[in-house]
């Protein structure tokens, strides 16, 4: 199978202030194919946004091999990120002049993004006046419109409510079926993966520690069974990962931190 | 409207505390606006008023161009804002008369020593305005374009740029508020022209009527140029930013 992401042997530490440094990334492999729609699934601080930064270039320090070779990377992060003071319409045009597409083909490829989002009525709105959903819709066609052949997504929905991001998932899929991008897609709600993606990959303490296979036919729909009851067992094992991997990367510590540290893998649970 | 009422509100205190004193110590508003009237009519503020203009809009310009590359210089990097932290705070403290005299002492008593002294006086202010600018810049948006392959060129013009800009223009509206008050000292002191030195002669000769008919004088004109001038820019330039009650 031809991937168009791999990944040997990537390992990235941060340096702490006080000289220590911690390992973020330790040893990750990872082979994405061609259209394929991958989740990594992972509680917050588990090193998914530090490896999706290093799949996007933001980040070029790290050990081990990356090599993209599918076109076009494009990003959506977990905010908007408009430029404010541009208007709906400006701010895809900064996209699309800062990736230098050919201006003869920004009015086709914004209608044709816009339309597929429910947006061209908002063309002339500035970011301030329209709802988060909306802003992160365009944000989803500012990434599109610049026609990537990979797709990386850092949580984009998990700042949304619940019954505007179900929309927004359902119109990915759809755009993702008709344009066949390579989708890595980054998230701590076990659903919303189980929902989304062709295969999955549960993460923790900067390393992959599970991969499962979603075993539910496309089109899917949100309240399918099926995915609750896949979610269900995906829950177990991330779960059970957490709780594993926590023993050994809890180092005898101060009263104080060990509770953070409880606290946080007990709401991790309780959240999915 | 209300603009307007608060204008009627504050003309009719003057009138009602200039009656505590007599009126060539403490002249009401219709006798300051009569003796600016005949000063006016009798051509004697053009040139005084055009000096003043002159050196406040050169020291306005001095000064942001002091201020603003230094601003940016220290919200940008951690040495230098540790560097120049002192400075700018010594730059704040020492008063704006002690700049005109070093000037005057030793650059001369011409046009020149006066810009230099009301824009070094004026230019700490719109530093840390800047620099206070600077450090808000949001890098999440650099981040994003940077996602897009945007050049360095294109971040600095299309994305820092807009972010500073709001600061500058808080900057020079603040920056022409204390730059009037300079000015109009170190005319007191070392010019033989402008407003202050107007204030000054009257002062000595003691007509409380004329030092109060130059005083209304340039706050109408501050006024005007903030109505006319500044305040359009501003609406031009913002007019992406959300709509605060007004």
């Amino acid at each position: 199978m031809n991937s168009v992401i791999e990944v040997a042997s990537l390992r990235k530490t941060f340096k702490g202030r006080d000289g220590t440094s911690r390992a973020v990334l330790t040893d990750l492999n990872l082979a994405v194919s061609a259209g394929e729609f991958l989740c990594i699934l992972g509680p917050s601080g588990c090193g998914k946004s530090t490896l999706l930064n290093v799949l996007a270039g933001l980040d070029n320090v790290y050990d081990g091999r990356v090599n993209l070779n599918g076109g076009r990377v494009g990003y959506l992060f977990q905010e908007p990120r408009l430029l404010p003071w541009l208007t709906a319409d400006e701010n895809l045009d900064f996209a699309l002049d800062s990736c230098r597409v050919p201006p003869s083909r920004w009015s086709d490829l914004k209608s044709r993004y816009l339309a597929m989002t429910g947006l061209s009525e908002y063309r002339d709105y500035y970011p301030h006046q329209i709802s988060g959903g909306m802003a992160q819709r365009l944000a989803l066609v500012r990434s599109l419109c610049v026609e990537p052949g990979i797709l990386l997504m850092d949580e984009p929905f998990s700042g949304l409510d619940e019954i505007t991001a179900r929309r927004i998932r359902s119109d990915l899929l759809a755009i993702w079926r008709e344009t066949r991008k390579t989708i890595v897609f980054v998230t701590h709600n076990a659903y919303e993966a189980c929902f989304l993606a062709d295969r999955i990959l549960v993460m923790s303490d900067g390393a992959f520690r599970q991969e499962m296979r979603v075993p539910i036919a496309r089109p899917r729909n949100y309240d399918d069974l099926a995915i609750f009851e896949f979610s269900r067992d995906v829950i177990k094992a991330f779960g059970d990962e957490i709780g594993n991997a926590a023993v050994p990367s809890v180092p005898p510590v101060t009263e104080t931190s060990l509770v953070d540290d409880l606290d946080r893998h007990a709401a991790t649970r309780m959240n999915i | 409207m209300l603009k307007l009422l608060s204008v009627v509100t504050a003309v009719i205190v003057w009138g009602l505390l200039s009656l505590t004193l007599p009126p060539e110590i403490f002249p009401g508003p219709i006798e300051t606006t009569r003796a600016l009237w005949a000063e006016i009519a009798g051509g004697q503020v053009e040139t005084d008023l055009a000096m003043t203009m002159l050196r406040v809009v050169a020291g306005l310009v001095l000064a942001l161009m002091l201020g603003v590359p230094v601003g940016i210089v220290m919200g940008l990097n951690r040495r230098a804002e540790a560097f120049l932290d002192v400075w700018v705070m010594i730059g704040l403290t020492v008063p704006s008369l002690c700049y005109a005299i070093m000037a005057f002492i030793w650059f001369g008593l011409n046009e020149g020593a006066a810009i230099i002294a009301i824009a070094v006086t004026a230019a700490p202010s719109i530093t840390i305005n800047i620099w206070e600018g600077v450090k808000n810049i949001d890098t999440r948006l650099v981040a994003m374009a940077r996602v897009f392959e945007a050049s360095r060129a294109a971040i600095v013009r299309r994305v820092l740029l807009p972010q500073i800009l709001p600061y500058v223009m808080a900057s020079a509206r603040f920056g022409l508020g204390i730059i009037w008050k300079i000015t109009v000292l170190v005319e007191l002191i070392g010019r033989p022209n402008g407003v202050g030195f107007k204030l000054f002669y009257w002062y000595q000769l003691a007509d409380m009527r004329q030092v109060l008919a130059w005083t209304l004088l340039f706050t109408i004109i501050m006024v005007l140029i903030e109505l006319l001038i500044l305040k359009p820019i501003e609406r031009r330039l913002f007019a992406w930013r959300p709509q605060v009650a007004v």
